[in-house]
């Protein structure tokens, strides 16, 4: 899958990436690359970073050190007047998410739009889009993830698959050149990871360059080109997805691919259960 | 009882109810529009905006809305050489001016207090997903913070415009003819006291009850989109 | 810092902040009775008490505190004389500002304190009671030994609204002429002819009140929060 990877330019390239909260250092020095149309699963414990990874890559959170490369353009940084770590130009920090899709596990809709609102609403006032092509596009995105007919319903009124499929055609809307998809499924009920795994599947036969944070083992066989594993800050240990799932080198990982079940209990220990319990 | 006071009364005290009610909406709307920027500010990081928006809430919030009525109104006389000289003295003359002034200034401090908990309480994940397609600034508080927050805010708000319309009762003591003043008026001429208060109360009342029906129903129509609760609101005691 | 030159009539202002005090106390201490009163009515089982303590926040609410303090002040007198003359008898009735002040603000404010108490009340899980009833407890006794003193840390929060409310609205009596700090300021003011001056620094004193009161308040609910949190 990378043999091209010579002379074009990484879809996503991170090198080196650090990001420690408080004393707790959750990224301590990842690197990956995404070429167009890789799809790369990141797998890892609960707590492990991966989603910390994902909003490092878009700046939700700010790493402290490390590069992020958006096909080929440095995202630069710089420090604010207190000596934080800042973007330096938040022009361009706006500009490279509209060319990063986020899919959040929560979905993250705006409950005050509807479902086609929902969609339109960046293209139209961040891209600037014309209203008629972003309603065109809405449409055909919203019938390719099935909800065409759940246009007009608002966010509140859907199910969870719903709202993630909606989730997913809001992030396509911009045409982003990669897609972030942090645990897409797992605040799901498991009836309804069906829908929209299978979404994702029809994305990835499209032919999107994709990062996925999953713990479907399955699903990241079938789908996902390569397959990192993160591991106590760092990439443990990555390679072409079957061949790295099917033989996991370290024990680690074998330990987690093996413990099905205790892959999936890691949703809901440590660092989840901390929001659940606060007052 | 004999009641023919009241029912003579009665066009006047609608009349001074007209005005009530003006100078109402004209405070609620100018009040809203300045409580906006002054809630951003408070919730800025920058100490040269949350800074004077606090001390501003704080003055407004924590003094009573007679003293600064007065303030404006009398008080406005001990510049009357300043004020001149920027050419509005005019307007601190009015009565009218210097109340729907006060009102405004008033009624913004408490709805920006109502806007802060209101964003604060807009879900950090919506935020971010807006984010993550590349709005920010405020075009992020355009599209999404300020219309999620309005929602949120509406019961709050609701609270805060009744308290508004009551607290409108003091411009009668700087010498307007609202409904209060009207009946003032009335009871200095014809000794009649409680029976004008409380027709002119019952009036309050039925303008309070309507204003809470509607706004009730508008907040049913405008939470279409929601199946949780909105924050706040409930039992708080704004008021002056 | 900018110095207010009060011309002598400090004193004056002072005098009228302890009596604005004043006037808060009394009324806040009816408030509660009649917030105690009336969040009972609310939570009764007997229909007239419900209706009654209903009615009471529902006409308060509604109704602007200048309007029931000219009511009180100037009303009642008069209705009594009317009465009293209907009667045949020739009576003058004259309400002390001071009481009146009290009255009325305690009574406006004791429809906020009732809403108070009675989500105070319902805090108080269900459990306790039920655990009560299981010990024999009468309504009565229950109420005294279990709810009560566990609704009061519930209540603590909002009773501290209703008091920097109420506070600020003891300026309204100065229109009853009782010379509390509002009064005082007033009187200073025309005196000397410096409005500002006066009403500006009458507003410090209440805000130095509101301040004062919110620190206490956040004294109060951190202490009352002991033991209320966890489980
Ligand atoms: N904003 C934050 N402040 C402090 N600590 C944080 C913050 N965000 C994440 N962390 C901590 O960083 C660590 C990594 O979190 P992250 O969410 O990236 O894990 P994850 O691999 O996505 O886990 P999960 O599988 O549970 O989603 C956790 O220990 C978490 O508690
Ligand atoms: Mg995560």
């Amino acid at each position: 899958m990378t043999p091209d990877a010579g002379p074009r330019e990484a879809a996503l390239r991170v090198t080196n990436l650090h990001k420690a909260f408080g004393s707790l250092d959750v990224l301590r020095g990842v690197s990956l690359a995404a070429h167009e149309h890789d799809v790369i699963a990141v797998m890892g414990a609960s707590g492990s970073g991966k989603s910390t990874l994902l909003r490092c890559i878009n700046l939700l959170d700010i790493p402290d050190a490390g590069e992020v490369h958006v096909g080929g353009e440095l995202i630069h940084m710089g420090f604010d007047r207190r000596g934080q770590r800042t973007p330096a130009d938040p022009r361009q920090v706006d500009r490279i998410r509209t060319r990063l899709g986020m899919v959040f596990q929560r979905f993250n809709l705006w409950s005050h739009m509807t479902v086609l609102q929902n969609i339109v609403e960046a293209p139209i006032r961040v891209l600037g889009v014309p209203r008629r092509r972003a309603m065109e596009q809405a449409d055909h995105l919203l019938r390719k993830v099935g909800l065409y007919d759940k246009r007009d319903d608002f966010p509140a009124y859907l199910s969870g698959g719903q709202e993630q499929r909606a989730a997913i055609a809001r992030a396509l809307a911009m045409e982003p050149e990669v897609l972030l998809l942090d645990e897409p499924t797992s605040a799901l009920d498991p009836e309804l990871v069906g829908e929209v795994l299978k979404v994702i599947d029809d994305l990835a036969a499209e032919g999107r360059t994709m990062l996925i944070v999953t713990h479907e083992i399955g699903f990241a066989r079938a789908v996902s080109s390569r397959t990192i594993f993160l591991h106590q800050g760092m990439v443990s240990e990555q390679g072409p997805s079957r061949q790295v799932l099917d033989e996991p080198r370290s024990e680690r990982f074998r330990q987690f691919l093996s413990g099905g079940d205790w892959g999936r209990s890691a949703l809901t220990t440590p660092s989840q259960s901390g929001e659940n319990e606060s007052p | 009882m004999d009641l023919a006071i009241v029912w003579e009364s009665l066009p006047r005290l609608l009349e001074g109810a007209v005005l009530t009610l003006e100078i109402t909406f004209v405070s609620l709307l100018a009040g809203l529009c300045l409580a906006v920027p002054v809630a951003i500010a408070r919730l800025s990081h920058r100490r040269i905006l949350w800074m004077p928006a606090y001390g501003y809430m704080l003055y407004f919030r924590g003094t009573p809305l007679l003293v600064q009525l007065f303030l404006v109104y009398y008080g406005s006389g001990q510049f009357q050489p300043l004020l001149d000289q920027a050419g509005v003295w005019f307007l601190f003359r009015e009565a009218y001016f210097c109340a729907v002034l006060t009102l405004t200034l008033n009624t913004a401090a408490y709805t920006a207090e109502i806007l802060r908990g209101a964003i604060i309480a807009v879900p950090r994940g919506e935020i971010e997903a807006a984010r993550s397609v590349g709005m920010s600034g405020l075009l992020l508080y355009r599209r999404i913070i300020l219309p999620k927050a309005f929602r949120l805010a509406l019961p709050a708000y609701t609270n805060e415009a009744v308290f508004l319309l009551q607290a409108t009762s003091l411009v009668s003591i700087i010498t307007l003819l609202d409904l209060t003043g009207v009946a003032r008026i009335i009871v200095a001429r014809s000794f009649e006291p409680y029976k004008l208060y409380i027709a002119a109360g019952l009036i309050y009342l039925v303008i309070t009850y309507t204003f809470v029906l509607v706004s009730r129903r508008l907040e049913l129509r405008l939470s279409g989109h929601r199946r949780e609760q909105p924050v706040g609101g409930v039992g708080s005691a704004s008021g002056r | 810092m900018v110095t207010l030159d009060l011309h002598g009539y400090g004193w004056m202002l002072w005098r009228g902040l302890g009596l604005t005090i004043l006037v808060g106390l009394g009324a806040m201490a009816l408030a509660v009775t009649f917030g105690l009163l009336g969040a009972w009515g609310k939570l009764s089982r007997y229909r007239a008490a419900r209706g009654l303590a209903g009615t009471y926040t529902t006409v308060i609410r509604g109704v602007p505190e200048l309007i029931l303090i000219l009511l009180v002040y100037y009303g009642v007198p008069t209705l009594i004389q009317d009465l009293a003359a209907r009667a045949g008898h020739d009576l003058r009735v004259d309400l002390n500002p001071f009481v009146a002040g009290i009255a009325t603000i305690g009574l406006i404010y004791g429809a906020f304190a009732t809403e108070v108490f009675r989500g105070a009340f319902q805090a108080v899980p269900r459990d306790q009671v039920e655990a009560a009833r299981a010990f024999g407890m009468g309504r009565a006794l229950m109420l005294r030994r279990i709810l009560l003193p566990q609704m009061w840390r519930f209540a603590l929060p909002g009773l501290g609204n209703v008091w920097m409310v109420l506070i600020k609205a003891t300026a309204l009596i100065s229109v009853i002429q009782l010379e509390e700090l509002m009064r005082s300021a007033d009187i200073a003011a025309r005196a000397t002819r410096l409005p500002f001056t006066f009403f500006f620094a009458a507003s410090l004193f209440y805000l130095g009140i509101t301040i004062v009161s919110m620190v206490i308040q956040g004294r109060i609910e951190s202490w009352s929060y002991r033991g209320a949190q966890r489980g």
